[in-house]
C-alpha cells in the first residue's frame, strides 16, 4: 500500500453555529489576525461556494474540466472528488460518500501570511490567488494549507491552486467545475448579494452547513450541505488502493507521480 | 438531514481524491530538498490566471451583452465519450484548430435538465449558461469527466492516421503504410496479398448467383459470407448498413449489443411485445416517488449517463424520490449524503430471477397490484378508462398439450366463431361474471382464469396470463427464492411492501446487471413489477420517451433508404437467430431420417436478433456456414465478450479460418490487432452523423454532428479525409454496387443526387430532419456566428439547394432537433410519449419458442431460472461450488469506459481496478486488504489487488470494467519499422472478460451465452481465488 495515499478523514468537521459565515459582514480589506491587507478584486463582492453533497454523483466532471481549463499538470489537481464507503452502525447498511474538494478561499487563509514574498494574497472579493511573477516556489503556503489544496506546478515552478476560475468570473462566466457539475451540486456566487443563489441557500440551510476542519480557525468559504455529523470524529478508515499492477503482475506505481 | 443516522467510514475506495491532493502535498517537499526555486519555471501566460484558457466569450453582468472571443469558436456536436452520445458545445482555437474544452449543449436534453426551447437564438443560449443573472446555475448544461477527457483522442499518439496493411502474420503487430487507393484495390480484388497464398477479395465474395450450400438453401447467397460488425450506432450506421444490406447485399451485420445489454433488452422486448426491436423504457425520475434499481445504477453509469445522474441527484435531494439499489456491488447511486432516501441491498450475481419472482409472488399473494389497470383487456377499454395502454393479463393462453395453437392466446377462431386471421377474430377473455367473451365487448375482464373452453374440436384448457404468472411465481417458496438470491426473506417482504405502498408512483429499472446466464428471464421478471404496479406509461413510472427524428429513411426531401438497384438481404444469419431450428433443412433431414432432431448441433435462437457473440465464432467454425471476410468498424468483441479471446484468438490468427479482415478504426484495439488492413477513421468531433435519444429522454430528439475540426488522418487521392464513409463509397464504386456514386440518392423532386462524399449523405439527412413536420426556420447570421458554423456553410451551399440551406443551418447551429420540454407531460398523470403496444404478462412468442438444444418450450412468463450451460446442464453441476466458490461480476466504472483507457486524464483519476472482495470471503482465503490475489476461472486467470470491504455481496467478486487492456496504446506496434505506442500503464488491471470461457457442452465452439438471447455472460462467472505471497 502506498503510504502517501492518505485519506482525508479527520479533515472534516461540523461547522459550529455557522461561525464561518460571520465574517461576511466584515470589511474585506481589513484583514484578520495577521493577514496582510487584501488587494485587487471587486471589494463589493465576496465569492463563496456551496456544495450540496446530496446532488454530487461523484462523476469527476469537475475534476477533469478544471484540469483542462486551468492547464493543471498531470497528477496534480485544483479540485477533485474523493469517494468513500460508509457503513451505518446500527444497520450495517453501506453507502457511498462523495466529497468534492478544492481551495476553501478561507476568510482567514493560513497560506497567505506565510508567504515570504507576498505572492499569495487574498483579493478583496475573497479569492485567494498566487502571483506567479512573485512566487519563488518555496512551498511554505503548500505546507501551511491544512486542506492539501496547493501544489507546486512542475511547469511554472510556482505555487498553484484553485482560483474559483477568476478569469471566467471576470468574463461573466461560471467556473469550469460549476458549469460542468452534472448533478448540479456546486453553486458559486457573491455572498454579499442577499439575492444571490448562494446567499439564499446559506440562509435556508444555515444550521446544516459544514466546513472542513473548522477547528483550524481558517473560516473556509466552501460550505457543504448533506455532510454527516459523524465525520466530525476521526474514525479509522482504510485508504484506497493506489498500487497498480501492470501486465505480468509488475508493480508500476502511479503513472503521474512527481 | 436526518441527524439520527449513525454511519461510520468503512473505507476510502480508490477514487481520485485522497491520493491526489496528498500527491500534490508530497511533491514540493522533494523539490525543496533539491533547492528548486520559482525562477526555474516556465512563465505562465498570466501572473494570476496562469495558463488558464481565455474565455470563449464575455457577458456583461449588467447589460447581458455578449462579446465573442475572436480567437475561439464554439460549435455544437456529439460526444463519443460513451454510448450516451450527449450533445455538447465545443471550444476550438481558431488559430491552431485545437479543441480546447467541451461543455454541454443547452438545447440538449441529455446534457441539460430542461433543455432550452429550440426557438431560442443561439446568442441567448450562450448567455443562458453564463453568470448573467446567475442563469447558468439553473441552466447548467454539462459534459462529464469522460467527455471532457475525450478531446485527447484527437491528438493521441496512438491514433491510426494512415491506411495500414499487416506485414508478417496476423496479430504480430507489424504494419506498413499504404495508400487508400491501394487498400481499396487489394480488398476488392484479392490476390496473394500477404505472400501466404490467394486471398478472396470482396468482388468474388459478392456473389448473388450461387447459394452458399444448395443442401441448405435457407443459408442464402454466397454474398452472405461477408460479415460487417460495428461497435454501435454513433450516428453513422446508416451508411454502413446501406453498403452491407442494400448495396453489397449480405445478411450478416452485428454490433456490440449482444455483449453489452442484450439480455436486458430482450427481457424488455418480451414485456413490451417488441422482440423485433427490443424497446426499453426508463423511470420518469422527475415524478417517481419510489424506485428499485436492480442491476443498474443511475449516476454510477448507464445510459443516458448524465441525464439519469442529474435527475436522480435532484430527485433525492430536492425532489420526492426514495430508492433502493439491488446490486452485488455498492455503487455511487447509494448516496450517504442522501441518508435514508437511498439504500443498497446486495444480491448474488445472476440470481435476479429469484428476487423478481419473490417480489411477484408477494405482490400477487397480497393483492398488491393495480387490479383495475390489469383487468383492462383491450385498447378501446383502456381509452374508456382514461388509460393510455393495457396489458394481456386477462388474455387466455391455450394450455392443452398438443393443441396446434398451444401457447397462443385463445381467439374466436379457436372455438369456431370466426375465421382465423380475419378482422373479427378477436381475443377471448372471461368477463367479470365468468362468461367467455370477445375482449372488445368488455371494459374489464377476470384476472385469474383456469378453465376448459368448449370448441368444435373438443375442450381446450386455458389459463389467463396472470394465472400463469402466479403459477410460475408459486413454483417455489419465498424461502427458496431468498436462499437463491442471498437476500433474507424478511427483507424481500419489506421491499415488496414498500414498493407496493407507493402504488402507481413506484417504478423498477434494470440494465447491464442482467448480462448473466439467466438475464432474459431476470429482466422480464424485474420489469414485470412495473406492470403489477401499473406504473408503465405513467408519470412517475416507466417512460419510453420521445424517440428520434429520422433523417435517413424515406424523408420529406430525400429518400435515403431506397435507391435504384437496392438489394434486400436474403437467407439466415450466421448467428442462427430470428430463425427457428424447426424450419431448417438440417431439422427436416433429421426428422425425415427418423432421428431425434434435438439437440441442434449448436443453439438456434428464434427470438434473438443477429448476435455478434455467435457470428464470429460460428463463422469461423462454419456452422451453419463459413464467413470469408469481415469488415469491422470500431468493433472490439475480443475485449468485450467474455471468453471470446480464449475461444477464437488462435483461430483468428490463421487466414485459413477467415480469409480477409478489414478494420475501420482510429485506434488499434484487442480485436483489430488481428486485422489484415486498418482504414484510419475520423474520431469524435471530426465526423458527420445523427444520433437518437436513449429511453429516459421524455421528448423527441436527434443530435447532429459535423466535422467541427478537420480530420487529421490521411486523405484520399481526391483530397477527402479517409473515413468509414469513404471506405464504403470507394469500395461500392469499385465493385459497381448500387446506391453509391453518382445518381445514388432519389430526391423528392424526382432527380437523383450523388453519394461521393460523406456530406452528400448526411447533409441530405439533415434536410430531411429539418423538414420533418413543421419545417425549421432559417438560421440568421447571428446564429451562424455564435455556433461556429462558418466552416460548414460552404459545404451546405455546394450540396443543398437554396431552399434547404436555412433550415439545415438552423439545425446544425443548435446541434440537432429537439422537441420542446413542455411536451414531456400531459394532463391526468400522462406522459407526452407512450408505448402503444399491449404489454405482456405472458408473451406468446416466447411461450411458443423451442429451445433448440433440449426441444423444450420456453416459458412465456418469467420464472426462476438457474444458470445453465448450452446443453441445459446446470452450471453448478459442471463447475461445482466447492471447486469454484465465488461468482465474478462486472460493473461499469463511473469514470473509465471500455475504450477510454488511452486518456491520461482518466488514468490520472482511476489508474487501476482493484477487485471487490467481501470481508468474510477474504478472511476465509487468508486475504487482507491490498493483498495481491490470483483469480482463476474455467477459461483463464488474472492477478489483481483485493479491495476488501463489506461493499460487495458475500460470495461475489466485483471487477470494474474498462481495464486490463492489451491494446489501445498498451502494446507497442511496428509501423514502417518505427515503434509506436506501448505504455504499460494503459495495460494495467483486470478485464473480467478474460475470465470468460468457452462453453464445454457445445459442439460448435462458442463462449458461455445466455440461452434465450445469446448474450455474453459476465455476471456470475464461477471463479476461485488465492493469495499470492509478495
Amino acid at each position: 500500500m502506498d503510504h502517501i495515499r492518505r485519506s482525508l478523514l479527520g479533515q472534516l468537521a461540523r461547522l459550529s453555529a455557522g461561525a464561518a459565515l460571520v465574517p461576511l459582514s466584515s470589511v474585506a480589506s481589513a484583514g484578520i489576525n495577521d493577514q496582510p491587507a487584501r488587494r485587487e478584486g471587486d471589494p463589493s463582492k465576496r465569492y463563496g461556494m456551496l456544495i450540496d453533497l446530496r446532488q454530487c454523483i461523484g462523476c469527476q466532471a469537475c475534476t477533469v474540466s478544471c484540469h483542462i481549463e486551468n492547464d493543471v499538470p498531470m497528477g496534480n489537481f485544483r479540485t477533485v472528488v474523493s469517494q468513500f464507503e460508509v457503513q451505518q452502525q446500527d444497520t450495517d447498511n453501506m453507502a457511498t460518500f462523495m466529497l468534492p474538494r478544492l481551495c476553501n478561499h478561507c476568510e482567514n487563509p493560513p497560506c497567505v501570511p506565510v508567504c515570504p514574498v507576498q505572492a499569495t494574497f487574498q483579493r478583496q472579493d475573497g479569492i485567494v490567488v498566487v502571483d506567479s511573477d512573485r512566487c519563488v516556489g518555496c512551498a511554505y503556503c503548500v505546507n501551511a494549507c491544512p486542506y492539501d489544496a496547493r501544489f507546486i506546478n512542475e511547469k511554472t515552478q510556482t505555487a498553484d491552486k484553485c482560483t474559483f476560475c477568476a478569469h471566467r468570473l471576470e468574463a461573466g462566466l461560471l467556473p469550469a467545475c460549476v458549469e460542468s457539475c452534472v448533478g448540479g451540486a456546486r453553486v458559486i456566487g457573491d455572498m454579499r448579494d442577499p439575492d444571490s443563489e448562494i446567499s439564499r441557500l446559506i440562509d435556508k440551510h444555515r444550521d446544516e452547513l459544514m466546513v472542513l476542519q473548522p477547528e483550524m480557525n481558517t473560516l473556509p468559504q466552501v460550505f457543504y450541505l448533506g455532510m454527516d455529523e459523524r465525520f466530525t470524529t476521526k474514525p479509522e478508515a482504510e485508504p484506497g488502493i493506489w498500487d497498480i499492477l501492470g501486465t505480468n503482475d509488475k508493480e508500476l506505481g502511479y503513472e503521474f507521480d512527481h | 438531514m436526518d441527524k439520527s443516522r449513525r454511519r461510520m467510514l468503512k473505507g476510502a475506495v480508490a477514487a481520485g481524491g485522497a491520493a491526489t491532493f496528498a500527491a500534490g502535498y508530497s511533491g514540493p517537499l522533494v523539490k525543496m530538498a533539491k533547492g528548486v526555486t520559482g525562477s526555474a519555471g516556465e512563465k505562465p501566460h498570466h501572473a494570476i490566471y496562469g495558463n488558464a484558457l481565455a474565455p470563449e466569450y464575455r457577458v456583461d453582468l449588467n447589460s447581458g451583452e455578449l462579446t465573442l472571443n475572436p480567437d475561439q469558436r464554439t460549435a455544437f456536436t456529439i460526444c463519443y465519450g460513451c454510448t450516451t452520445k450527449c450533445g455538447v458545445r465545443v471550444r476550438i482555437d481558431n488559430n491552431n484548430e485545437q479543441v480546447l474544452r467541451s461543455i454541454g449543449n443547452p438545447y440538449h436534453p441529455l446534457s441539460a435538465d430542461v433543455q432550452l426551447p429550440m426557438n431560442t437564438p443561439v446568442v441567448d443560449a450562450l448567455k443562458s449558461v453564463s453568470a448573467y443573472h446567475e442563469q447558468g446555475l439553473n441552466g447548467r448544461s454539462t459534459t462529464c469527466a469522460r467527455g471532457n477527457a475525450m478531446i485527447a483522442q484527437i491528438t493521441s499518439p496512438d491514433r491510426v492516421t494512415h491506411c495500414l496493411k499487416r506485414v508478417g502474420g496476423r496479430g504480430e503487430r507489424m504494419w506498413e503504410r499504404i495508400s487508400f487507393e491501394q487498400l481499396i484495390e487489394e480488398v476488392c480484388e484479392g490476390g496473394d496479398l500477404f505472400g501466404e497464398g490467394q486471398v478472396e477479395g470482396l468482388r468474388s465474395i459478392h456473389n448473388h448467383d450461387e447459394l452458399i450450400d444448395p443442401e441448405n438453401p435457407e443459408f442464402g447467397p454466397k454474398a452472405n459470407q461477408l460479415l460487417l460488425m460495428e461497435a454501435t450506432d454513433y450516428g453513422r450506421s446508416a451508411v454502413l448498413k446501406r453498403f452491407g444490406f442494400n448495396a453489397f447485399g449480405t445478411r450478416n451485420y452485428g454490433h456490440h449489443g449482444s455483449y453489452c445489454g442484450l439480455a436486458f433488452r430482450m427481457g424488455s422486448g418480451a414485456l413490451m411485445d417488441d422482440l423485433a426491436k427490443n424497446a426499453h423504457a426508463k423511470p420518469d425520475y422527475n415524478k417517481a416517488q419510489f424506485a428499485l434499481f436492480i442491476g443498474t445504477a443511475p449516476s454510477q453509469a448507464g445510459n443516458p449517463f448524465k441525464r439519469q445522474g442529474r435527475l436522480l441527484a435532484e430527485a433525492r435531494s430536492t425532489g420526492s424520490l426514495d430508492y433502493i439499489v439491488v446490486d452485488p456491488g455498492l455503487n455511487a447511486a447509494a448516496s450517504e449524503a442522501s441518508g435514508e432516501r437511498s439504500r443498497w441491498v446486495p444480491i448474488l450475481p445472476g440470481s435476479d430471477t429469484a428476487f423478481a419472482m419473490a417480489m411477484i409472488q408477494w405482490l400477487i399473494e397480497h393483492e398488491a397490484y393495480a387490479k383495475d389497470y390489469l383487468a383492462i383487456p383491450s385498447q378501446p377499454a383502456a381509452d374508456a378508462a382514461g388509460e393510455v395502454g393495457h396489458t394481456n393479463a386477462t388474455h387466455l393462453v391455450i394450455e392443452s398439450e398438443g393443441h396446434p395453437r398451444q401457447g397462443h392466446f385463445l381467439r374466436l377462431s379457436d372455438i369456431g366463431e370466426a375465421d382465423a386471421n380475419s378482422d373479427t377474430d378477436d381475443l377471448l377473455v372471461v368477463d367479470l361474471n365468468g362468461v367467455l367473451t370477445p375482449s372488445a365487448g368488455v371494459q374489464k375482464a377476470t384476472l385469474f382464469v383456469e378453465r376448459e373452453v368448449e370448441s368444435p374440436d373438443g375442450n381446450i384448457r386455458v389459463k389467463s396470463s396472470l394465472s400463469k404468472l402466479r403459477e410460475a411465481a408459486n413454483e417455489h417458496s419465498l424461502a427458496t427464492y431468498a436462499e437463491q438470491c442471498g437476500i433474507e426473506a424478511e427483507l424481500i417482504q419489506r421491499i415488496a411492501k414498500r414498493f407496493a405502498s407507493y402504488g402507481r408512483r413506484a417504478v423498477v429499472d434494470t440494465h447491464g446487471g442482467m448480462m448473466s446466464a439467466t438475464g432474459f428471464y431476470a429482466a422480464y421478471g424485474i420489469l414485470m413489477l412495473n406492470l403489477l404496479a401499473g406504473s408503465f406509461n405513467r408519470q412517475g413510472g416507466y417512460a419510453v420517451g420521445g424517440g428520434k427524428f429520422n433523417g435517413t429513411g424515406n424523408g420529406p426531401r430525400y429518400d435515403l433508404s431506397g435507391f435504384p438497384g437496392k438489394r434486400g438481404p436474403k437467407g439466415i444469419f450466421v448467428s442462427r437467430s430470428r430463425f427457428a431450428y424447426e424450419d431448417s433443412s438440417e431439422y427436416k433431414r433429421k426428422v425425415a431420417a427418423g432421428e431425434n432432431p434435438y439437440p441442434a448441433k449448436a443453439p438456434w435462437r428464434s427470438l434473438a436478433p443477429p448476435i455478434l457473440t455467435e457470428q464470429l465464432s460460428s463463422g469461423i467454425d462454419g456452422y451453419p456456414y463459413k464467413i470469408k471476410a469481415v469488415i469491422g468498424c470500431m468493433a472490439n468483441p475480443l475485449y468485450g465478450q467474455a471468453g471470446l479471446t480464449t475461444t477464437i484468438a488462435d483461430k483468428l490468427k490463421d487466414p485459413a479460418n477467415l480469409g480477409l479482415y478489414v478494420s475501420v478504426d482510429g485506434f488499434i484495439n484487442e480485436t483489430n490487432r488481428y486485422a489484415d488492413y486498418i482504414v484510419p477513421d475520423s474520431v469524435m468531433y471530426e465526423v458527420w452523423g445523427f444520433t437518437g435519444a436513449w429511453s429516459g429522454t421524455l421528448t423527441k430528439m436527434t443530435t447532429a454532428c459535423w466535422p467541427i475540426v478537420e480530420p487529421r488522418q490521411q486523405k484520399t487521392a481526391d483530397g477527402e479525409p479517409v473515413s468509414m464513409e469513404m471506405f464504403f463509397i470507394a469500395t461500392a464504386k469499385r465493385l459497381g454496387l448500387p446506391g453509391f456514386g453518382d445518381n445514388a440518392i432519389p430526391g423528392a423532386d424526382g432527380k437523383l443526387y450523388p453519394l461521393n462524399r460523406a456530406e452528400d449523405f448526411y447533409l441530405r439527412a439533415a434536410a430531411n430532419i429539418a423538414h420533418s413536420g413543421e419545417t425549421l426556420p432559417n438560421a440568421n447570421d447571428s446564429d451562424i456566428r455564435h455556433s461556429g458554423l462558418e466552416p460548414l456553410m460552404s459545404k451546405i451551399e455546394r450540396t443543398l439547394p437554396a431552399s434547404e440551406r436555412g433550415p439545415v443551418a438552423y439545425l446544425y447551429a443548435r446541434g440537432g432537433r429537439f422537441e420542446d420540454h413542455s411536451n414531456a407531460y400531459k394532463d391526468n398523470d400522462q406522459l407526452g410519449h407512450v408505448w402503444k403496444k399491449t404489454l405482456c404478462v405472458y408473451n406468446p412468442n416466447v411461450g411458443t419458442a423451442i429451445n433448440s438444444q433440449t426441444g423444450e418450450r420456453l416459458s412465456g412468463t418469467p420464472r426462476l431460472q438457474k444458470a445453465e450451460m448450452s446443453n441445459g446442464q446446470l452450471m453448478r453441476d459442471v463447475y461445482p461450488e466447492d471447486e469454484w466458490p465465488l461468482l465474478a461480476f462486472s460493473y461499469k466504472s463511473n469514470v473509465m469506459n471500455s475504450y477510454a483507457i488511452g486518456l491520461e486524464r482518466l488514468r490520472m483519476i482511476k489508474p487501476y481496478n482493484p477487485v471487490l472482495l467481501h470481508t468474510e470471503d477474504a478472511a476465509r482465503h487468508g486475504i487482507a486488504f491490498g493483498d495481491t490475489i490470483r483469480i482463476e476461472s474455467p477459461g483463464g486467470a488474472a492477478t489483481a489487488l483485493a479491495l476488501v470491504s463489506d461493499g460487495v455481496m458475500k460470495g461475489a467478486l466485483g471487477i470494474e470494467h474498462s481495464f486490463g487492456h492489451t491494446e489501445l496504446g498498451a502494446s507497442a506496434h511496428d509501423i514502417d519499422g518505427e515503434k509506436v505506442s506501448g505504455n504499460e500503464w494503459v495495460g494495467a488491471g483486470v478485464n473480467i472478460n478474460d475470465l470468460g470461457f468457452a462453453d464445454p457442452t457445445r459442439k460448435v465452439s462458442g463462449t458461455w451465452l445466455e440461452g434465450v438471447s445469446g448474450a455474453s455472460i459476465r455476471q456470475g462467472l464461477p471463479i476461485r481465488i488465492s493469495r499470492i505471497d509478495a
